[in-house]
């Protein structure tokens, strides 16, 4: 199992995100509910940066899911758009920050580079190349 | 018979009524779900009959009906009128009309019911159970669909009091002597968002919808567009029916608030990026505002991350966007998907193309950062085996598009005896994409990024790869390129339609530009209607395979484009005046692709079943294809005009073509005019 979200988040590099648009600055509000109780991450995105604080003020988005949701999101598993077509996840507000929740959390483990595909065809030829002459 | 507004639309028999087929999607549709799969009406036990239908717009339909089969309905003194609107949900008014002296008492009764089906399952159903809720108090009736948190949910009112039942409503009504009765059914389609609102009430970008009446919004797209004055008979109500099939065929997404092009009617009711792309570069001159919209869509939701479930990869412009249950709970494609290698360099070449016609630099410089990240993919993750071509090859072998090109059935891609290549593939018209991409790129970067570096590099770029694509894929006996390469480099020999993108994107050398445009409209690949998918003669020829040989306007209207770009006008008129005479022979909507047979053995265009109509890409292509005879093109802060029009057009007038030139009008007639004309 990789890391929980909310580990995720604690440790998030507030250095410069160079896959985050330098256009695109907003507030978001990650609502972590557990039985009976919610947890309030608040996320600042401006220049390519983001800063996590705990919050429970207003948000330009806010995006409401079980804690588990959010860990499955922050591991990759789940794409924010699927989980809100879904509804493991509500929001309110502006929809187009959601989007930015893929790039700030981590990827699927173990998906690969194309050209791993890539290499993988050639490396395969080569091979057959190779028998076809020793037979 | 269909009523449309955008993803929401509504099929049904030539009654008005609905019943579910595995054939056909019949149904109340939104966000690829079916809402309603029955809906019929009976009077006194009896279902109608329709005398006539008045399609009034593209979003309503009046349907004039009498009881009873066909052959007994003379002497009816009861008629019905069903007139039915979708906007973001479905009304119907029915209004019974007793024609008699005498006053009268009838049972009105409305089936309903729903499936819930995903639209991509109608072929093969399977059973959901649907919780229904009767209200007889408020004459409301309510289907409701719950899987885990998902809900979807439809709500039938009526105004005038009914009797609710789980399976309808009946009404038992007294009409006068020559008086009449009516209701509105309002049937409401909700997906399941917080403590069971729509979810759309929570987005901003669908707060705004303020309700302007469906009329007026035609109306107005309407006249935003140049008007058509032409000699041709039937043209200018082709072009206005385009026009308007161009309208019917926009929605807007959940997260975006701009009306976006979908794909077509029924089977792509929704984002395809593809799709978006083209029609927008297709209707650049007539309906420009698709453009900025679609590019913004597409960037939002831009590829962040590697995933091979998706086949994602940061940068990757989207492939598809679903709203049905299985695209959610990923039983079948997922809701967000990226397979496709076209997609990415086609959204650089419409933010340049919509530069050029609109002198909007702001937009230019606001997705530097998606163009430039989009621009990074082309080299960092579509180059597979490292030669430097643009390739393919799904890492989601479940679901997975097989061939993640405008060819996307699994068997399109095939040398001329019929061997499927390796993967990954590099088929030709990705490598004129990639060139055009990074010359337009190179162009961004100059001139409002500010980056001459880039640009130098990526025009270095883009001459290296036009001169390796010039040695690879030319087979000099054959006298064309190659449909693709393998991935060892070997040439896929099967002579396609391919080979005329490449002139669209300018990557052919000068000197055999002649070769493939008589390849484009010789006896091979040219029907008389128009350019096939694939030549005849070989192996896999099949005439009404999507692309194995079926003529397909959008591909059509690319290439004759590309044979205007390199000034062959005879060639491009010709498969302009032949895809013309198509649409005007079937009337209507032009229709996704036609058979590919040959036009003097059947005379008729053959449509295919599978096709979609309207479909935005072939309504694109109409207009695309009058641009090209007109040969609009804009030249710094000029629209220039450059006509060649096929004989037997006439004069041709479009006028007020918006631009950054404010409007602008373009004249021009076919050469037999010309002499007349001259003559007198």
């Amino acid at each position: 199992m990789g890391a929980t979200a909310e580990q995720y988040l604690r440790q998030l590099d507030t250095g410069r995100r160079p896959d985050l648009p330098e256009t695109t600055a907003g507030t978001l509000r990650l609502d972590f509910r557990d039985d009976g109780s919610t947890d309030h991450w608040y996320l600042t995105i401006a220049d390519q940066q983001v800063r996590v604080t705990r919050s429970a003020d207003d948000a330009e988005l806010v995006v409401r899911a079980d804690r588990a949701v959010f860990d499955r999101m922050a591991r990759g598993e789940l794409h924010p758009g699927a989980g809100l077509l879904r509804n493991e996840l509500t929001v309110q507000g502006n929809m187009q920050l959601l989007m930015l929740l893929r790039r700030i959390f981590s990827g699927p483990v173990g998906a690969r580079h194309p050209q791993e595909l890539g290499r993988a065809a050639l490396v395969g030829r080569a091979a057959t190349t190779a028998r076809n002459e020793r037979s | 018979m269909h009523v449309i507004a955008g993803n929401l639309f509504a099929i049904s028999d030539a009654q008005g009524d609905i019943e579910a087929d595995p054939q056909a999607p019949l149904g109340l549709f939104a966000y690829d779900t079916r809402f309603l799969s029955h809906w019929v009406l009976r009077i006194d036990g009896e279902r109608i009959n329709a005398l006539s239908r008045d399609d009034l717009t593209y979003f309503e339909t009046r349907f004039f009906l009498v009881p009873g089969a066909a052959s007994h309905y003379v002497d009816a003194d009861v008629s019905i009128i069903r007139h039915r609107s979708v906007h973001d949900c479905l009304h119907e008014n029915i209004t019974v009309l007793n024609h008699s002296s005498q006053p009268a008492e009838f049972t009105v009764r409305m089936e309903m019911a729903s499936d819930f089906t995903d639209i991509i399952e109608v072929g093969q159903l399977r059973q959901r159970a649907v919780e229904v809720s009767a209200d007889p108090a408020s004459q409301r009736l309510v289907l409701r669909y719950q899987r885990d948190r998902f809900v979807r949910e439809t709500t039938v009112r009526s105004t005038a009091p009914a009797e609710v039942d789980e399976q309808g409503m009946t009404f038992r009504i007294r009409i006068e002597p020559d008086g009449k009765w009516e209701t509105d059914l309002h049937v409401s389609a909700t997906m399941g968002g917080e403590d069971g609102r729509d979810l759309r009430a929570d987005l901003q970008s669908h707060q705004q919808t303020v309700r302007t009446g469906m009329r007026e919004d035609l109306v107005q797209w309407l006249d935003r567009a140049p008007q058509l004055v032409a000699e041709r008979k039937g043209l200018e109500e082709l072009y206005r029916g385009s026009l308007a099939d161009l309208a019917a065929l926009r929605y807007k997404p959940l997260s975006y608030r701009e009306r976006v092009p979908i794909g077509g009617l029924p089977w792509s009711m929704g984002l395809c990026g593809r799709d978006a792309l083209i029609t927008c570069l297709q209707t650049m001159a007539f309906t420009p505002e698709l453009a900025p919209a679609t590019l913004r869509m597409l960037a939002l939701m831009q590829g962040g991350q590697l995933d091979d479930a998706l086949d994602e990869e940061p940068g990757k412009i989207l492939a598809q966007l679903r709203y049905g249950e299985t695209g959610a709970f990923s039983d079948r494609a997922s809701a967000l998907y990226y397979g496709a290698a076209d997609t990415t360099p086609l959204f650089v070449v419409l933010l340049d193309e919509y530069e050029r016609w609109s002198g909007d630099a702001d937009l230019v410089r606001e997705l530097r950062h998606p163009a430039r990240m989009a621009l990074d993919w082309i080299d960092e993750y579509g180059d597979l085996t490292g030669d430097g071509y643009l390739r393919y090859q799904r890492r989601n072998e479940r679901d997975g598009t097989v061939n993640q090109c405008w060819k996307d059935s699994p068997d399109a891609i095939v040398d001329s005896r019929g061997r499927q290549p390796a993967f990954p593939r590099a088929t030709c018209e990705l490598q004129g994409y990639a060139y055009d991409a990074k010359r337009r790129g190179a162009r961004l970067a100059r001139e409002f990024w500010g980056d001459p570096a880039y640009a130098d590099r990526l025009e270095r770029e883009a001459a290296a790869l036009k001169e390796r694509f010039n040695r690879d894929f030319w087979m000099p006996h054959r006298e064309y390129y190659a449909l693709a390469l393998d991935p060892y480099g070997e040439p896929v020999d099967a002579l396609a339609s391919n080979i005329g993108h490449l002139l669209w994107s300018g990557i052919v050398e000068d000197d055999r530009a002649e070769a493939v445009a008589e390849h484009l409209v010789g006896p091979r690949l040219f029907s008389g209607w128009g350019v096939r998918t694939l030549a005849s003669g070989q192996r896999t020829y099949n005439p009404v395979g999507a692309h194995l040989g079926a003529v397909w306007p959008s591909d059509n209207a690319l290439i004759a484009a590309g044979l205007r770009r390199y000034r062959l006008d005879a060639q491009a008129a010709r498969i302009a005046d032949g895809i013309f005479d198509m649409a005007q022979t079937l009337g209507g909507a032009a229709p996704e692709m036609i058979a590919g047979y040959e036009r003097s053995l059947t005379t008729f265009p053959v449509q295919l079943a599978t096709s979609c109509r309207p479909q935005a890409w072939s309504s694109g292509a109409l207009l695309m294809l009058l641009g090209t005879m007109l040969g609009l093109r804009p030249t710094g802060d000029n629209l220039l005009v450059n006509p060649a029009v096929p004989e037997g057009f006439g004069r041709l007038e479009l006028l007020d073509i918006p631009g950054r030139w404010g409007h602008s009008d373009a004249y021009a007639r076919d050469r037999t005019t010309e002499r007349r004309h001259r003559l007198r």
